[in-house]
């Protein structure tokens, strides 16, 4: 007997609500009952499967009133009414959502598309990434993207008459004069003054330098000559000063040998010589010797005691006092001569002056090259990279172009002239990355023992 | 009492700004606040006390004006950089997550603008402000030029992508081709390190270096970052350039770009030339070595437009001729001081060496003639520069590239071969030589095709740099090739120059020397022929020197007298030791004048040397200094030319002597 059930509703019993505690937060995603939800979904594809859904469907469709009889109906069916199968019956059921079509399409991205006839190669997932592509995609986050200016082909006058365009702005702005009118931003005067170039002199360097006789491929004998002897001297001058620095720190290393084992020698007698008479510090220094382990107390100092360090200390002031007006008298002495190199520096200083402004009259600008004397301060926290040696030596000289073996290296010599020019300032390039510094400990563990 | 100013509220303190400072204010990376100070021309500056500036106890490197960096705030591709950031985040997040697909589709999607309709940006903008006027751009093309040239021929790697060298020589040959039609290059010049190039282009002077080929290495300590922001501003900016460029002479840009002649190797070849309205001129002007052009609008109509303008061109062509004859018939009537021209006979026929200075448009210098590259020569800078200075046909060996004139080596209208290799020491019989060229395809390692020019290929350039036609033989293959000077240097006056004949330079005091020289050795030889007949001679002059010399200067007159007196004296006793009979000092009337003119120049510089003592007198002492040093460092210079120039002298005479 078939159990009359409501319309709508839940037909059992009310209950205990069964949701478990949602605290934490794993809890508070696992245990949220979406059985209902789920209920309610599943009920609403089955309504699509079969016709539609019912609460969107008007009620002329669901529902018709039917008036009079229909007598054929009785005629139509066989005597004997047979029921089907279930199995037939659930067979014969037809959804009545169209089923998805079959057929092979184009993907839409491939669409419209000519290919080369190869086809792409399956993957599983079609959200995968390569590696390649994945390591890619760090260094973009690292900020190493490709260049994202657009480079196109120009297709106007950037320098297209100015006052052409002024005039429009001008109508316009007279025809809209109701509007307020927008302020550009002015750019400041700052902008426009020189980088700050790296020449002693502060002048202003050419981009790119005339080139001297001496750098042809195939130069004159007295241009070559004078300027091999130029860089002989340079390089003699530069290998002098690699010598002198290197007996420097020769001596300096003798030297604190020499003191390291006079030290040492020292400490020996004084080991030996425990019983030497003492002056007040040395005494003080002995005494410790002998109770090596024990910290002492300094024991106070007699009037005599301080007398005589008082008599050293003012000995040793008058000492010095002497000296540095033996040296103040010397530089008295030699007044005469400093004023002269002074005057001589001056007077160099002056030379060159007038020597470059005489070039800047001769318009002679070949005097600009790329080697010249650096200004003492630096402009970032870098040094200038060195300019590379640019000269050809006599035994590889050559007179046939197709021999030339090109000197220098001009990707070098461009980025150097940048930074010359004041244009960026010096960077240093890291190869690699500042690792972490790793130690290494031995792990105590025949510490760790029980007593059983 | 004046208000008490707190520290760090004005001048340098609120001049100046850090670089962090101006990194935090714009809210970007380090390397896009790079780019931007780059492209929009932002320097590091230096305030005179560091420590006024930082507040940090660590000392700041680089400082901004914070003017600068305030316009930056306005700056549009500002936005365009932040985007970036977030997109930047947005990648970084999903890789964090693990969501590596998401991270994908992010990139994805801002690489496609058209998905996102998000543009990426153009530097438009920023080269009007950069360069206000056109001028402004041509001033800094030397840097330009320089750069896109040494990314054209830089190995394509990752810090440098082919993209963008492939667009650098694109930019490049454009601008040559430019420089092409409107013979603007100037001079040229084989360096060590590479070759430099000046043109002038609307009164600038630009001068840039181009490297050799096949010799670009990458080094270390070249941030690719920064060279590659500096690259992709210029490459704008020399785009912008050539547009202007081609638009002022009537052409199209860009110009036809043909890519299958470009992978082949033809570069130059591959790009075709347009007038602007094509519908009216019906031209186009391409660099076709003298080949039929392909395409074309209609064949019919081409070859009809193109017959009529033959025949303007040839009517043309025809009253400048007529034009020309009439002048030179003029030329013929009245004799002015212009040296006669030495024309070939036939067109294509060997070029006579021409006088020493011509009045020849130098953009046509190369105009008439038909040039073969060898194989071994640098075909790129030889063909621009021999188109730039008007040759129309030039061949090569096929090994060189597409786009050749002709490939064929024993092509007859060939006048100039130019040729790099050594001469082989091979004995070959020279009269034969000619005859199995005519037969022979190949030719032997020393055979020469006869009525050709061969020339090494310094001799371009040289042309080139002096304007004229240099004779070939001096740079025949084989032949010591006379220096090549740099053309960028200017010999100051007074200075020894090699190029120039020893007329040209030499002071006349030293002319007047020389002359001397020659002619007492002259006298030396044939002395004691004349000797008799000078006797009379001397005795007249002297007189009249006496006469002329009294009222003006009796002083020198005296000094000089006994001068020739005591050289008299000497001279009988150098005679009498010797044994021989007193040679009187033999004077000609030309000697004779040329003596009066080096006692005038020694006078002139002794008045000269003792004004110059009295101005002396005039000034301080440090300023007398400075000009005696000056003096100093200045006869050195001289004399050491003018040994120079002695040395040329002698050696000229030998040379004479043996001829």
């Amino acid at each position: 007997m078939p159990v009359l059930k409501p319309l709508s509703g839940n037909p059992e019993a009310p209950k205990q609500y069964n949701q478990p505690s949602r605290k934490g937060k794993k809890a508070w995603r696992k245990n949220v009952d979406v059985t209902e939800v789920e209920q309610g979904l599943d009920e609403l594809n089955a309504q699509i499967i079969k016709g539609g859904v019912i609460a969107e469907k008007a009620s002329e469709e669901l529902f018709a009133i039917d008036v009079k009889p229909d007598t054929e109906i009785a005629k139509k069916l066989p005597k004997q009414l047979k029921k089907p199968l279930k199995a037939d019956e659930i067979l014969a059921q037809r959804s009545a959502v169209p089923a998805v079509s079959l057929k092979k399409r184009p993907a839409s991205e491939t669409s419209g598309k000519v290919t080369d006839g190869v086809l792409p190669s399956k993957r599983l997932r079609a959200t995968y990434v390569t590696q390649k592509e994945l390591s890619r995609l760090k260094r973009v986050a690292d900020g190493h993207h490709t260049t994202t200016v657009e480079v196109v082909d120009a297709t106007f006058d950037a320098w297209a008459d100015p006052e052409e365009e002024q005039r429009k702005k001008q109508q316009a702005a007279e025809t809209f004069n109701f509007l307020p009118k927008v302020e550009k931003p002015k750019a400041p005067k700052t902008l426009t003054q020189q980088p700050i170039s790296l020449a002693a002199t502060g002048k202003q360097l050419p981009a790119v330098p005339k080139p001297k006789g001496d750098k042809s491929y195939n130069p004159a004998f007295t241009d070559y000559s004078e300027r091999y002897q130029e860089e002989l001297r340079k390089a003699e001058e530069a290998e002098r000063k690699r010598l002198e620095e290197l007996e420097k720190e020769r001596l300096k290393a003798e030297a604190a040998a020499k003191s390291r084992a006079e030290a040492e020698a020292a400490e020996k007698r004084a080991e030996l010589s425990e019983w030497e008479d003492d002056s007040a510090w040395e005494g003080a220094e002995s005494d410790a010797e002998g109770l090596a382990n024990k910290k002492k107390r300094p024991e106070r100092k007699t009037q005599a005691q301080r007398n005589k360090i008082k008599r050293r200390k003012a000995e040793e002031q008058r000492l010095k006092h002497e000296a540095a007006i033996k040296k103040r008298e010397a530089e008295a002495a030699r007044v005469k001569q400093i004023a002269k190199e002074l005057a001589e520096k001056e007077r160099q200083l002056a030379l060159q002056k007038a020597e470059s402004n005489n070039a800047e009259d001769d318009d002679a600008s070949v005097e600009e090259d790329d080697d010249v004397e650096l200004r003492r301060r630096q402009l970032g926290k870098f040094k200038l990279p060195e300019k590379d040696l640019e000269l050809v030596l006599p035994d590889e000289l050559q007179d046939s172009l197709r021999l030339l073996k090109p000197e220098g290296n001009l990707l070098k010599d461009r980025y150097r002239n940048m930074l010359l020019r004041g244009k960026v300032e010096a960077r240093r390039h890291i190869p690699f990355k500042k690792q972490a510094k790793t130690k290494v400990t031995e792990k105590w563990t025949f510490k760790d023992f029980n007593l059983a | 009492m004046p208000k008490i100013k707190k520290k760090g509220q004005a001048g340098a303190a609120k001049n100046y700004i850090t670089r962090t400072q101006a990194v935090k204010k714009l809210q970007l990376s380090l390397p896009d606040f790079r780019k931007l100070c780059i492209w929009k021309g932002i320097y590091p500056r230096e305030p005179r006390n560091k420590k006024k500036v930082s507040k940090s106890a660590t000392a700041s490197t680089t400082f901004y004006y914070t003017k600068d960096i305030q316009y930056l705030l306005h700056e549009p591709l500002l936005q365009k950089f932040r985007d970036q950031k977030v997109l930047e985040k947005k990648i970084s997040r999903a890789l964090g997550r693990g969501d590596v697909s998401d991270a994908a589709r992010f990139e994805r999607h801002a690489a496609r603008p058209e998905a996102t309709g998000k543009p990426r940006y153009t530097l438009n903008h920023v080269i009007r402000e950069r360069y206000p006027t056109f001028n402004d751009a041509l001033r800094d093309l030397d840097d330009c030029l320089s750069m896109l040239f040494l990314f054209a021929n830089l190995p394509s790697t990752s810090a440098v992508p082919a993209k963008m060298i492939a667009r650098c020589e694109r930019l490049c040959l454009e601008f040559q081709h430019y420089l092409i039609v409107s013979h603007s290059l100037r001079k040229s010049f084989l360096s060590i390190k590479g070759i430099y190039y000046q043109a002038n282009i609307q009164g600038e002077d630009i001068l840039w270096l181009v490297p050799y080929k096949f010799n670009q290495r990458i080094v270390g300590d070249v941030d690719f970052r920064i060279m590659g922001t500096f690259v992709e501003f210029y490459m704008t900016l020399l785009g912008f350039v050539n547009y202007r460029l081609y638009s002022s002479i009537g052409l199209k840009y860009p110009p036809k770009f043909d890519q299958l002649k470009d992978e082949n190797g033809a570069e130059l070849g591959a790009f075709s030339l347009e007038g602007v309205n094509m519908a009216t001129q019906g031209e186009t002007k391409a660099v076709t070595n003298g080949e039929e052009q392909e395409q074309g609008p209609d064949p019919k109509v081409q070859a009809e437009v193109d017959k009529i303008i033959k025949q303007l061109k040839e009517d043309e062509s025809k009253s400048d001729e007529t034009a020309e004859e009439d002048a030179e018939a003029d030329d013929e009537e009245k004799p002015t001081d212009s040296i006669d021209k030495f024309e070939p006979v036939a067109p294509g026929g060997d070029v006579l060496p021409q006088p020493a200075y011509s009045s020849r448009d130098p953009s046509q210098l190369f105009a008439n003639f038909t040039f073969y590259l060898s194989r071994e020569t640098p075909r790129q800078p030889l063909e621009f520069i021999l188109r730039a200075f008007g040759c129309k046909r030039i061949g090569w060996d096929s090994v060189l590239g597409e786009g050749a004139f002709t490939n064929d080596e024993s092509d007859p209208s060939i006048t100039h071969h130019i040729i790099d290799r050594p001469v082989v020491q091979a004995a070959t019989n020279e009269d034969g030589d000619g005859e199995d060229n005519q037969t022979a395809q190949k030719v032997g390692p020393n055979q020469r095709y006869p009525g050709r020019i061969y020339v090494q290929p310094q001799w371009v350039w040289d042309c080139v740099n002096d304007e004229e036609l240099k004779s070939p033989e001096l740079y025949a293959p084989g032949a010591a090739l006379p220096p090549h000077l740099s053309p960028f240097v200017k010999a100051a006056p007074g200075q020894y120059d090699p190029a120039l004949p020893l007329e040209a330079q030499q002071t006349e005091a030293e002319a007047i020397e020389a002359d001397l020289e020659d002619a007492e050795k002259g006298n030396a030889e044939d002395g004691s022929d004349v000797e008799n007949d000078m006797d009379v001679d001397e005795a007249e002059d002297d007189e009249e020197e006496e006469e002329g010399d009294e009222e003006a200067e009796e002083e020198d007159a005296e000094e000089d007298e006994e001068e020739s007196k005591t050289l008299q004296r000497q001279l009988e006793l150098e005679a009498e030791l010797q044994g021989k009979k007193v040679q009187n000092k033999k004077v000609d009337s030309k000697t004779k004048a040329k003596l009066e003119q080096r006692k005038a120049i020694e006078k002139k510089a002794r008045e000269e040397a003792e004004d110059l003592e009295r101005a002396k007198g005039m000034l301080s002492k440090k300023k007398r200094k400075l000009f005696e040093q000056m003096q100093y460092t200045n006869n050195k210079k001289s004399a050491q030319d003018e040994k120079l120039r002695a040395k040329r002298r002698k050696l000229e005479k030998e040379k004479a002597q043996k001829a």
